[in-house]
């Protein structure tokens, strides 16, 4: 908590030279089989002047970036530190007050299997993983909407949203995490409206196979048929009014 | 040693009947039920199979796009309960404990989620509700009021249940909490139903009728007023928000008042003749001598007694504190909530010296209890999962209801509002996921968002098809009275009345007060 705040001071102390506005900013992960997935994000900029902006990224670092657009003479540049990273934005002297950036950067492991500490219990069977994802806003202009779209490895499905934060309050409408199909594929959106600095939004999916496997079927198909076969009586009304066995 | 005498096939009934009157050996325990019809009997035989077969297919449907596989492995399991829970292949208890094994193994809920559910205040106030009904019961003051209640009004079963139906219109808008007015009435209820021979192990259809007819009163009576339940001020203050239209209280009471009332005048009517016909030897009281029996009872009973002056102190004490729930935070700067009300009640019966009751001599049905628990733990999973969010949302989906009359629209919102208690038994969580698909619906199709906003939020109370679809239901049940599927086939009618009569209203009383436009009118 207290290196959280001490994060969001200095991003503070390091964008108070630029008032902006936010409008959206949305990021799509794409997950690969393996855990690894690129990501894709688009910041929708409202009354931009010249000067520098610490953009949060949410995610610990942002290897193999690339800045796909932004306007002329602005320079987004990748950094972190303390297992946080953020995008360093420069903006020209004629930057226009209404822009879109996009940037993208690879995820490596974003969707792991916990390894429990040693001398612990494993918390989730062989096969699940897990896809965290926590975003602060560290920079002191407020985030009309912000969203992360994960789309999942084909053939896998979220089990449970481990943790969704904040709690949906009662005039919004909407989940804070949402699943959907996208491109064929299920997705998780973590979505939060007005955040101002220092508000978090997270969330933690169990990821498992898609595929379910046929052992319940082959232990409760024969019990089903073994129930029919012992308990034929049941039907015969002599032997149910002899028996009483009804509840 | 005397031989016991021997008894005639009459005498023997008339004793067994001044002995449920007498309520001394009346239990809630699990007792086996009458010898069941062919129908029953195959319904244990096949339900077992079919519970099995439904989970399975459910398990393996592909997955939904917005379905989590913990939620579809829910929704698997609670379809197999629900197949137990209506056929009976295992006494309703034991489904319920299966179910809990059930959500652990496809881990659907963590242990602790579902074993906390025993501990939830529903369960407390069944709990403590059967303290506080023992004591009515030893002290004689439910046998006083029910032979009251039969003398005055009752003289034949349907004007007995006309009676509990008007009781249930006054209570409604005095006692909101539903929970509170189901242990009200419940030990009426067991003695009304034993002077007209229904007991657990022998029910008949004067019981269920009554049971079920109860039930009814205290779901739907609750949509009589806005302040009826939590989940109506939460609808308000979404027509508001979200429409910026707002319901007034006598808004409210003009249209959900009449659609309440003629509803359960309706549903008198239609349990004892269609439902569950009440033959006429049964339509008497079932002891010898009917009402002159039921007169001496009552004249034996002589003036109140002392302990039941002390019983109806502590029970008019809990009672005021229901009531009062409201100026709680005023008075004493705390709310003590409904289950805590009854505890304080519960905590002076069972005082030494003081009190009423030893607890030995409380009649605690704790299968009953292990029912509701278990069935609590699979309503919650399929809310907390968001598999009763996504049903709901499919039940919408799958209509199109673009430049249709206003007409359709308004029955399919309805219907879906009214039916969908069957997914969830939170009725909270029902209106947060309909009401705003009502609202945004109404202004996507063009009509006023309170056309049908307001007619749907008078269905959120309407949660009486299955014993878990709400907090009554769960102590109602307890009387072992009815059946599960008893309680879904009264409940289905209920909820048909109910639409029906909405679409009835729709033509006329909405028309004419100005909440609807011309059924056929199509939206420009």
């Amino acid at each position: 908590m207290k290196r959280l705040a001490i994060v969001i001071a200095l991003f503070a102390l390091g964008s108070s030279a630029l008032a902006v506005d936010l409008k959206r900013y949305e990021t799509r992960l794409d997950v690969g089989a393996d855990g690894s997935g690129r990501a894709q994000a688009t910041v929708e900029v409202r009354k931009a002047a010249p000067g520098r902006l610490k953009l949060p990224t949410g995610f610990a670092a942002l290897p193999d970036f690339a800045a796909d657009e932004a306007p002329a003479g602005a320079m987004m540049t990748p950094r972190s530190a303390d297992g946080t990273a953020w995008i360093e934005l420069t903006l020209p002297e004629g930057v226009p007050a209404e822009f879109t950036l996009r940037f993208g950067f690879a995820t490596p492991g974003v969707l792991a299997a916990p390894r429990p500490e040693k001398g612990q219990k494993p918390t989730l069977p062989e096969g699940s993983r897990v896809l965290r994802h926590t975003f602060v806003n560290t920079q002191d202009a407020s985030i009309g909407r912000y969203a992360l779209v994960a789309r999942l490895p084909s053939g896998e499905i979220v089990h449970r949203i481990q943790e969704q934060s904040p709690a949906v309050k009662r005039k919004e409408f909407t989940p804070r995490v949402e699943l959907d199909r996208l491109d064929g594929q299920q997705s998780a959106t973590l979505q939060l409206s007005g955040l101002r600095q220092g508000d978090r939004t997270a969330m933690s999916i169990e990821v498992v196979p898609a595929r379910r496997s046929p052992a319940w079927a082959l232990m409760l198909l024969p019990l089903a048929l073994a129930w029919l076969w012992q308990f034929k009586d049941l039907a015969r009304p002599s032997a149910a009014a002899a028996k009483g066995d009804a509840t | 040693m005397n031989a016991p005498p021997i008894l005639t096939p009459d005498e023997q009934r008339d004793r067994r009947l001044v002995e449920l009157l007498g309520m001394d050996r009346m239990t809630l325990s699990s007792r086996p039920r009458d010898v069941q019809s062919a129908t029953d009997r195959w319904m244990r035989y096949l339900g077992f199979p079919g519970g099995i077969a439904l989970f399975l297919l459910v398990l393996y449907l592909p997955p939904g796009a917005g379905l989590s596989a913990s939620a579809q492995a829910g929704a698997a399991c609670f379809a197999l309960a629900l197949v137990w829970w209506v056929t009976e292949p295992f006494p309703t208890y034991v489904t319920s404990l299966v179910l809990m094994f059930l959500l652990l193994v496809t881990r659907v809920a963590t242990d602790k989620t579902i074993m906390y559910v025993l501990g939830m205040d529903v369960i407390w106030l069944n709990l403590l509700a059967f303290i506080l009904s023992s004591m009515l019961v030893k002290v004689r003051l439910a046998k006083r009021m029910a032979l009251w209640l039969i003398l005055r009004f009752g003289k034949t079963a349907p004007r007995a249940l006309l009676a509990f139906v008007i009781l249930h219109m006054l209570l409604a808008p005095l006692i909101p909490a539903t929970a509170a007015r189901a242990v009200m009435v419940l030990p009426l209820m067991v003695v009304v139903a034993a002077i007209y021979g229904a007991s657990e192990a022998h029910n008949n259809n004067v019981g269920r009728n009554l049971m079920l007819l109860n039930l009814g009163c205290i779901s739907v009576l609750s949509s009589m007023t806005m302040t009826g339940s939590a989940a109506n001020l939460i609808a308000v203050g979404l027509m508001q928000t979200m429409a910026d239209q707002r319901v007034y209280y006598m808004d409210w009471v003009r249209v959900g008042t009449p659609l309440a009332v003629i509803t359960m005048l309706l549903m008198w009517w239609i349990g004892q003749k269609l439902i569950f016909p009440v033959p006429p030897e049964q339509r008497q009281p079932q002891l010898a001598g009917g009402l002159d029996l039921v007169r001496n009872q009552y004249a034996e009973l002589g003036p109140l007694s002392r302990d039941e002056k002390k019983a109806l102190a502590i029970f008019g004490g809990v009672l005021a504190l229901w009531m009062t729930d409201v100026f709680h935070m005023q008075w004493f700067g705390v709310e003590i909530s409904a289950p805590f009300a009854a505890l304080l009640g519960a905590v002076i019966v069972l005082m030494p010296r003081w009190g009423l009751l030893q607890w030995s001599e409380a009649e605690i049905p704790w299968h009953l209890l292990i029912f509701s628990a278990g069935a609590y733990a699979g309503g919650l999973a399929l809310d907390d999962t968001g598999a009763a969010a996504w049903g709901v949302k499919m039940l919408f989906g799958s209509f199109d209801l673009k430049s249709v009359p206003f007409g359709v629209a308004f029955t399919v919102v309805v219907a879906v509002m009214m039916y969908s208690h069957l997914l969830t038994t939170s009725k909270t969580v029902r209106t947060l996921i309909m009401l705003p698909i009502i609202i945004t619906l109404a202004k996507a199709l063009g009509w006023s968002p309170i056309s049908l906003a307001l007619p749907a939020a008078l269905c959120i109370d309407w949660v009486v098809g299955l014993p878990i679809s709400g907090k009554p239901n769960v102590i109602l049940f307890s009387t072992n009275q009815y059946s599960v599927g008893d309680n879904f086939r009264y409940g289905m009618v209920t909820c048909t009345v109910g639409v029906l009569l909405q679409i009835v209203f729709a033509f006329t009383w909405y028309r004419w007060i100005g909440l609807t436009p011309d059924f056929f009118a199509v939206a420009p």
